[in-house]
């Protein structure tokens, strides 16, 4: 199986040097636990950072330069094109860049293949097929088997990346092919420091003093408390699990 | 200007009880007419009278006035907060006839019931349409309550199967340009994050994602690690991060059934099957679980406690002092100090209810607390709550359980 890791230029959350996002090298781990021939892709101006992706797993990246500005979704559909991988994983989010999880959405759609999101593991599933666990919200798992070729995007979830070694750092290999430049989008959004803006706050009105948010975040919630006072046990367990079957919580 | 001055000799004249020869005063009745500044007297007697808590033998007072329909005897079931609709009129619907223009949200609704995170998509979505426009709720599935989240318009948009996507976004993308909306607003969580990429993707559009805030003129969102915040006018897609805008606090909406059906372009569909493995409560992190029981000071038997956890499949919890006391690991315990919850029901066995422990459970939609102190904070958090010996509820409880199963 031919797989494509893309990797993009990060920054370090706390450092803000150039590093690979964790994400992507939890992708690479995926893809190394399924004995194929992997490479990584990115389209940038240097292979600052990502190069550090070939401590992590990788023999192979594929470096598009393009200038820092252009476009790097149209230089990833021409390879992707041309090199036609039956699986692609992503990151879900990058970061240090536009950081909106939206490049595998848009390569998907240009090339023609489906997309799933979140996933934290993958297994072989037969002829042409895999499986895959998505991750759900509250800790569910979604087993999801589809139709290869696709493209999956990867749950922060998902296992930690392999460690860093250094001599396979230096045994990797980077090749540098040349990408397609594009306009930039015309409407940039205005860009400033960021500033952290408060949370709602359920209920208090904003200016509220303390003693209200307090008594916002104690209160009960749904108004129309009900008060049972010395029932007899049987009495309080009947009414509390008919309670807890009408919120749907307890089921048979 | 001075007060007016007080006239004892009146003020002795209204007490005086006629018909006698000898003048009589009568101090206890109420003067005939009311005290010269206009303001009736307060009496402090009275009002401890009437805030006393009857039962206990020690003296207590509610000042707050809440237990005046309690009448002390045991067994009673006194609902503490009348509805408060029942004393007003029930509001009119608020009716948009002619939208100038339209405004989408894309509500996620797990299980037909709109999330808190649901609801402020719709008041971004209200905010939009000032001026106006009309919200167009376009769920998954059959929801109820829209139109008190200020829905004007909404359409049911399902995919083909229970999980189908790419299907859905189909159906959303054809929607929305059938509508000609205006702005569509999603929610950046899972599913509703997924739908909203799939959806620009589709319309070849950009996504303002995980916007921060949010106002006619101007949405932010974080970009580059979070070191800088890109400022926009509204585009045509947003999606919304939890706690940023208001949910609508108006008068109701209709919600009208409209015809969006657009022309679905035929999608290649990969997924073969898709299957939920619902998650293991007893495993799954505190912060993420759906239903917890949780321990105080109150509980002696922890084996009891243990077993009707597993029984109400539910993720055990404890206060601070009972993970002090080395009764329950410090990973369970619930609070300022340990995990803030985002669970749908929140049941607490024998807690006070300290505001450090209270904030812990903010968030907490449902609360039932059995503790054996009618005053205790927990119990007026509780949306059911039961004064009574947790020790003697636990077996009764597991009792229950047991006698459901065996007759099935
Ligand atoms: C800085 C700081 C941070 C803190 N952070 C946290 C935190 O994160 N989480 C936390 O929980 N606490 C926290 N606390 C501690 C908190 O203030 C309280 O001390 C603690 O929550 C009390 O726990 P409790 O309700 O279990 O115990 P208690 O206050 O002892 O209450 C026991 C309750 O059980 C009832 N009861 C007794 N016997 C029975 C029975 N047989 N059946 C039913 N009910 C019975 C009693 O009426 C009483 O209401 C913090 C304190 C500080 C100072
Ligand atoms: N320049 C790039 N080259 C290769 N892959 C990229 C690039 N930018 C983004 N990606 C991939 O797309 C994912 C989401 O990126 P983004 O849409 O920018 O948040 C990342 O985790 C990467 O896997």
């Amino acid at each position: 199986m031919k797989i494509t890791v893309l990797l993009s230029a990060g920054r370090h959350p706390v450092s803000a040097r150039p590093c690979p996002p964790a994400v992507e090298l939890q992708a690479l781990r995926l893809a190394s636990g399924l004995a194929a021939d992997i490479t990584g892709l990115h389209a940038g101006p240097s292979a600052d950072g990502v190069a550090d992706a070939l401590g992590h797993g990788l023999s192979t990246l594929n470096l598009l330069t393009i200038k820092g500005d252009s476009d790097p979704l149209v230089s990833l559909a021409a390879t992707l094109k041309a090199t036609t991988p039956d699986l692609i994983l992503a990151g879900r989010q990058a970061q240090g860049g536009e950081d909106s999880g939206l490049l595998p959405y848009a390569l998907a759609r240009e090339l023609g293949l489906p997309i799933l999101a979140d996933v934290v593991r993958i297994d072989a599933g037969g002829e042409g097929l895999l499986a895959v666990e998505q991750v759900l919200p509250r800790g569910a798992r979604r087993r999801v088997v589809l139709r290869l070729p696709a493209l999956l995007t990867v749950h922060p979830a998902a296992p930690a990346p392999l460690p860093f070694t250094f001599a396979a750092a230096r045994r990797g290999k980077i090749t540098q092919l040349q990408g397609v430049d594009s306009q930039p989008p015309s409407a940039a959004p205005e860009e400033r420091p960021y500033r952290k803006r408060p949370k709602l706050i359920a209920k208090s009105a904003a200016g509220a003093s303390a003693a209200d948010r307090l008594k916002a975040a104690t209160e009960a919630a749904a108004g129309g408390g009900r008060l049972l006072v010395n029932p007899a046990p049987a009495e309080a367990a009947r009414e509390i699990i008919t309670h807890l079957r009408e919120i749907g919580v307890l089921r048979r | 200007m001075s007060r007016t001055r007080r006239d004892p000799r009146t003020e002795r004249a209204l007490h005086l009880v006629a018909g006698t020869a000898r003048p009589r005063l009568d101090r206890a009745a109420a003067p005939a007419a009311a005290s010269p500044t206009g303001r009736p007297r307060r009496d402090p007697r009275a009002e401890v009278d009437s805030a006393l808590v009857p039962g206990p033998a020690r003296r207590r007072l509610d000042r707050t006035l809440r237990q005046t329909g309690l009448t002390g005897q045991t067994g009673h079931i006194v609902h503490l907060i009348e509805p408060e609709i029942a004393l007003t009129a029930p509001p009119r619907i608020v009716v948009v006839e002619e939208p100038a223009f339209l405004v989408a949200a894309v509500p996620d609704a797990p299980g037909g019931r709109l999330t808190a995170h649901d609801r402020q998509v719709l008041g971004a979505a209200r905010l939009l349409a000032e001026g106006g426009g009309a919200v167009v709720a376009l769920p998954g599935g059959p929801v109820e309550e829209l139109g008190g989240a200020g829905a004007d318009r909404s359409q049911v948009l399902a995919g083909e199967s229970e999980f189908d996507p790419e299907g859905r976004a189909a159906a959303l993308a054809a929607a929305l340009r059938r509508l000609k909306v205006r702005h569509a607003v999603f929610p950046e969580t899972a599913e509703g994050g997924d739908l909203a990429r799939r959806v620009a993707a589709a319309l070849g559009e950009p996504l303002f994602a995980a916007a921060e805030s949010l106002t006619a003129r101007a949405v932010t969102r974080a970009a580059r690690g979070r070191r800088v915040e890109q400022r926009a006018t509204p585009p045509r897609l947003v999606s919304l991060t939890a706690d940023a805008v208001a949910a609508y606090a108006g008068a109701p909406r209709e919600a009208r059934e409209i015809n969006a059906l657009g022309e679905v372009a035929a999608v290649p569909r990969a997924i073969v099957s898709a299957r939920v493995v619902p998650a293991d409560p007893a495993t799954v992190p505190l912060s993420e679980a759906e239903f917890v029981v949780s321990a105080g000071n109150g509980i002696t038997d922890f084996e009891r406690f243990r077993a009707l956890v597993a029984a109400l499949r539910a993720t055990p919890g404890a206060s601070r002092v009972v993970c002090d006391a080395g009764l329950m690991p410090r990973a369970a315990q619930v609070g300022a100090s340990g995990t803030v919850l985002d669970a749908t029901c929140y049941f607490a066995l024998g807690i006070a209810g300290a505001p450090q422990h209270l904030q812990g459970v903010a968030r907490c939609e449902h609360v039932v607390a059995v503790n054996t102190d009618l005053h205790a904070a927990m119990i007026e958090r509780a949306g059911l709550a039961i004064v009574a010996d947790a020790q003697e509820v636990m077996p009764a409880l597991l009792a229950a359980l047991q006698a459901e199963e065996t007759r099935e």
